[in-house]
């Protein structure tokens, strides 16, 4: 996909924080902030893939639920289309809720089990009144046909079906209201191994089809790079790296990255034999008292005492690739 | 290669979910009997003191405390009364208690519970604290409290108005004892069903179908009433049947203890009690309303689970 | 090298509402001293359950129904419960997929840890806690004393599956089955604790059955791998043949859907239609040609035996249950 021709973002996140509140202490009797994400910017341009990876508790899924407006944000703005969804009153974000759409993870329990799939896929339609009752049967078949599903599962309810044919009814009510961007919140993650290709194929035809632009949220990061045009690695709440997808595979510049890239197992012995792992000490600090200075360098084996002083911002490393390390020249001079 | 998904499996049989749980509830044959037990108990109190043989308070003081016969199925007690007739009438006040004290504590339950379950937060805490306090109060304290300050006031009245009207209705101040007794029955019940309707809400709002309506711009009202009300509802039947069947008994013991239906006015529960005066003299007195209470309590008890069963089915998985 | 456990014909299913679940079909295979045994299939596919028939640990619902599993030589299938128990606990170790909820979240770890060795080995509580420091630090946890004193919630993840295999390794087994022990864990605890196994593995030179739904994850680590789908076995090699010259259409199909670091970005997935089988009938042929491309009429009508073929290099053995001769049809190699 040419990206340089459509140098127009859709949604443009700024300086995103959310932070919940928790109890904690053995009677729930201490008050404590989570940092789920901390200062999270970024740009989706039209017609593209934006993923978004990171291990759990990065706060990758609760970027893509803030920017939907589904948690409210600590601070900072989401503007799509150049309006700023954090700021709309909820009449204005619930007609919003037509143009951006979201797939989330879990099939077996986004669906109303007291609904049939028609009722669930009409609700989108009816609600933002998207064509008139009449067509609305024919348009459900449509859709559901799209997903690659027969028509006639339409009276049926969620129970009847496997967790495949449900992710392609989720995806089917997410293009109900004909929406231009849909935030994939792990769409394959829950599924069968040998589902998995068939709902990211779909995923794929569906983008063209209907011209849609992805936030493409996933902990894998062999799916991410087949899916997206870009990609951002996020770490306890930050973005410590983003990039054009070749770029940031072929030439990961924070440490972080790739650390991560060196853990995912390849399916050939011979890689495997080869391959010397850059295994990373400990465990992902905690979100409640996150490390001072840059949030990796606990675990990071380039890091110097001014590492845990200084946050470090997004750098710009040309090619549209942005790092946040603060050494990150030193280490790439180490490293060639 | 093509990646459609496989049409569905040949069986072309659809199951909503209600006609799925029915078909469960009748293949649990406890279930069944329980069903066939209450539905008739329900048709008895509903038609029954048209099909009684005698009238349960004409007396016949010639034939005190018979044994069952022919004449008199369950036989009579010692004033001469039809023991059936009266168990069939009692059925009546059994069922008329149930039901109002099952409604009114679900009223009030499902306005505390929803306003909690929905709100959260302060609110939810005061919910919870009410809820707390009130189940903290003995029952049977509360009941008595109930109808020794009220009903002397209530009755009084109630005989005033008919005295100053002169209208039949105030002069039967049975009503006072119904009044009293779903009253403070509710007051002690409602607690239980607002915990679970605000269980029920609160679990509900968090599921990920809810969030999914949300996310599409489906407007409040719609989402409790197409998402959260269908699915809170199956928890809800069955703490109605079990509420009916403990309303009944809890009706039969205080009246028993004689803060209920007072007598003449046919109750288990004053069966019971008049029948403990002469068991070992009379046992079938005693037996008769004794042993209906049991099956009924076990009736519902049946019916009870067996709608949990259907309405919560455990997956093998 | 000796035979460690040898399995024949093992049938498991379950008592569900109406009929019963056919989780493990007739399942054979056999294990090596120090041999470690990936077992790869998607949920469902009786790769859990037929492991934990081994040493049968299986719901109440469930029942093996034939079979025959000798660890040993010892029959474990027909050994009294009392026996079975003692085997779970001295022969056997075995580390599950959550570690959040295997531990007990009332117990300190120190307790949870010597539990099976003062039972086991009766042995007194101080030698006990003792060893189990040591382990601790084997497994690579740092300040272990200290942390014997400590609750499961105070500790991450991917320690409380260290102290998981502590526990596992601590009777010295001479079998150790784990059951997606990473799949709750992040990409890096993941490869913290492959490697962890694979350097205990040297050390202790122990068997290892290796339950995974990710096949990727095990070409660095296993020395052979057994393919599971619908309750079969339908694939089984020594580790480069499974994924160099596959024979299975599941296999074949599998290996190829997976997007890799290397697979061309932004193509079509070759994926494999359909979804995996319910269980409940009994099988009447070959459980994925449903889903087969390569189907003929005789799959839909009989059930594949797993025959031994000649490996790609002369006598590594290569087990594979399908009809169709992928090799002498060119698809496979």
């Amino acid at each position: 996909m040419n990206m340089h021709a459509k140098q127009e973002p859709l949604v443009v996140v700024e300086n995103l924080v959310k932070h919940f509140p928790v109890k904690i202490g053995a009677f729930g009797n201490q008050s404590a902030v989570v940092h789920a994400i901390d200062g999270v910017s970024f740009a989706i341009y039209k017609g593209e893939t934006l993923g978004l990876v990171g291990e759990s508790g990065c706060g990758k899924s609760t970027t893509g639920f803030a920017l939907l407006q589904l948690h409210k944000a600590t601070s900072g703005s989401v503007k799509f289309d150049g309006v700023d969804l954090s700021k709309l009153p909820a009449k204005d974000l619930r007609a919003m809720r037509k143009r951006v759409q979201i797939v989330f993870q879990d099939p077996y329990s986004t669906l109303n089990p007291r609904m049939t799939i028609g009722e669930a896929l009409a609700e989108p339609m009816r609600v933002h009144k998207i064509c008139p009752e009449k067509d609305i049967q024919g348009r459900v078949a449509r859709l559901i046909r799209d997903v690659g599903l027969n028509p006639n599962v339409a009276n049926r309810y969620p129970h009847e079906f496997s967790g495949g044919q449900r992710q392609r009814i989720c995806i089917a009510r997410a293009l109900a209201s004909d929406p231009e961007f849909i935030v994939c919140d792990e769409p394959i993650s829950a599924l069968d191994v040998s589902i998995q290709a068939q709902i990211i194929n779909l995923l794929m035809d569906i983008q063209e089809k209907y011209n849609l632009t992805y936030l493409f949220i996933a902990h894998d990061l062999a799916v991410v790079r087949h899916i997206s045009d870009r990609v951002a690695v996020m770490y306890l709440g930050k973005i410590m790296e983003i990039a054009g997808k070749d770029e940031l595979f072929g030439r990961p510049l924070h440490p972080y990255t790739k650390a991560l890239l060196s853990a995912v197992p390849e399916a050939d012995p011979d890689v495997e034999r080869g391959r010397k792992r850059i295994i990373l000490q400990g465990d992902v600090s905690n979100a409640i008292d996150p490390p001072s200075g840059c949030r990796f360098h606990p675990r990071c084996a380039h890091a110097r005492p001014m590492c845990a002083g200084e946050v470090p911002e997004l750098e710009d490393r040309g090619e549209g690739h942005f790092v946040a390390c603060l050494r990150v020249a030193e280490i790439e001079k180490e490293t060639v | 290669m093509t990646d459609q998904a496989l049409p569905l499996p040949q069986e072309e049989k659809q199951f909503s979910l209600a006609k799925d749980a029915f078909i469960r509830l009748v293949a649990n044959r406890l279930a069944v009997v329980g069903m066939v037990l209450v539905a008739f108990l329900f048709f008895i109190a509903i038609f029954g003191p048209y099909l009684t043989p005698y009238d349960f308070l004409s007396q016949d003081l010639l034939s005190r405390n018979q044994a069952p016969s022919w004449q008199h199925w369950f036989g009579t007690d010692d004033l001469g009364r039809d023991i059936l007739s009266r168990v069939i009438y009692g059925s009546r006040t059994a069922v008329i208690v149930g039901f109002s004290t099952v409604s009114f504590s679900l009223v009030i339950g499902l306005f505390m519970g929803a306003l909690g379950g929905y709100f959260g937060g302060k609110v939810d805490a005061f919910v919870v604290w009410l809820i707390d306090i009130t189940m903290s109060i003995p029952s049977l304290l509360l009941v008595i409290v109930i109808n020794v300050s009220l009903k002397p006031p209530l009755v009084n009245w109630m005989d005033a108005q008919f005295v100053a009207t002169g209208n039949e209705f105030y002069r039967n101040t049975i009503w006072v004892d119904f009044v009293l007794v779903f009253g403070s029955l509710a007051l002690i019940k409602w607690p239980k069903a607002a915990r679970i309707i605000r269980g029920q809400i609160l679990s509900i709002r968090n599921k990920n179908y809810v969030l999914a309506a949300e996310a599409l711009g489906v407007p409040t009202y719609k989402i409790v009433r197409r998402y959260v009300i269908p699915n809170a509802i199956g928890p809800i039947i069955v703490y109605i049947s079990a509420a009916l069947g403990e309303a009944m008994v809890l009706e039969s013991s205080f009246s028993f203890l004689g803060v209920g239906v007072r007598p003449p006015i046919p109750s288990w529960g004053n069966m019971i009690s008049d029948g403990l005066r002469i068991w070992q003299l009379y046992p079938h007195v005693l037996a008769a309303p004794a042993a209906v209470l049991a099956i009924v309590t076990i009736a519902f008890s049946f019916l009870g689970d067996g709608l949990n069963d259907a309405l919560n089915p455990r997956q093998w998985k | 090298m000796t035979k460690l456990l040898e399995v024949n014909n093992l049938h498991t299913r379950f008592k569900v509402r109406n009929g019963y679940l056919h989780a493990v079909n007739g399942v054979s295979f056999s294990l090596d001293r120090g041999e470690m045994l990936g077992v790869v299939g998607e949920s469902g596919c009786g790769k859990s359950v037929s492991m934990m028939s081994l040493i049968r640990l299986l719901p109440p619902a469930a029942e093996i129904t034939d079979g025959e599993v000798l660890l040993e030589g010892e029959d474990i299938t027909h050994a009294s419960v009392n026996r079975v128990n003692a085997i779970r606990g001295s022969k056997v170790g075995m580390i599950f997929q959550d570690p959040m909820t295997s531990l007990n979240p009332f117990m300190k770890i120190g307790e949870q840890v010597i539990e099976s060795i003062v039972f086991h080995k009766k042995l007194a509580k101080a030698e006990a806690l003792k060893q189990a420091a040591r382990y601790l630090k084997m497994v690579g946890i740092s300040n272990a004393e200290h942390r014997l004193n400590e609750y499961p919630h105070q500790l991450s993840g991917g320690m409380r599956q260290r102290v998981m295999i502590a526990m596992a390794l601590l009777n010295e087994p001479s079998l150790v089955i784990a059951d997606e022990p990473t799949t709750a864990l992040d990409v890096t605890i993941q490869a913290q604790i492959v490697e962890l196994v694979k350097g205990l593995r040297e050390k202790l030179n122990m068997s290892i059955i290796w339950i995974t739904h990710d096949l990727s994850l095990l070409a660095g680590m296993v020395d052979r791998i057994m393919v599971m789908y619908g309750g079969y076995i339908v694939e089984e090699a020594v580790l480069d043949d499974i994924y160099k010259s596959p024979l299975h259409p599941y296999t074949i199909g599998l290996l190829k859907s997976i997007p890799s670091l290397k697979t061309e970005a932004g193509s079509r997935l070759p994926s494999i239609p359909g979804a995996p089988p319910n269980l409940f009938a009994e099988p009447t042929g070959c459980p994925f040609a449903p889903r087969c491309t390569y189907r003929v009429d005789r799959c839909t009508r009989e059930v594949p035996a797993l025959a031994t073929v000649p490996g790609a290099e002369g006598d590594r053995p290569h087990r594979v249950a399908c009809w169709v001769d992928m090799r002498g049809r060119g698809i496979a190699q």
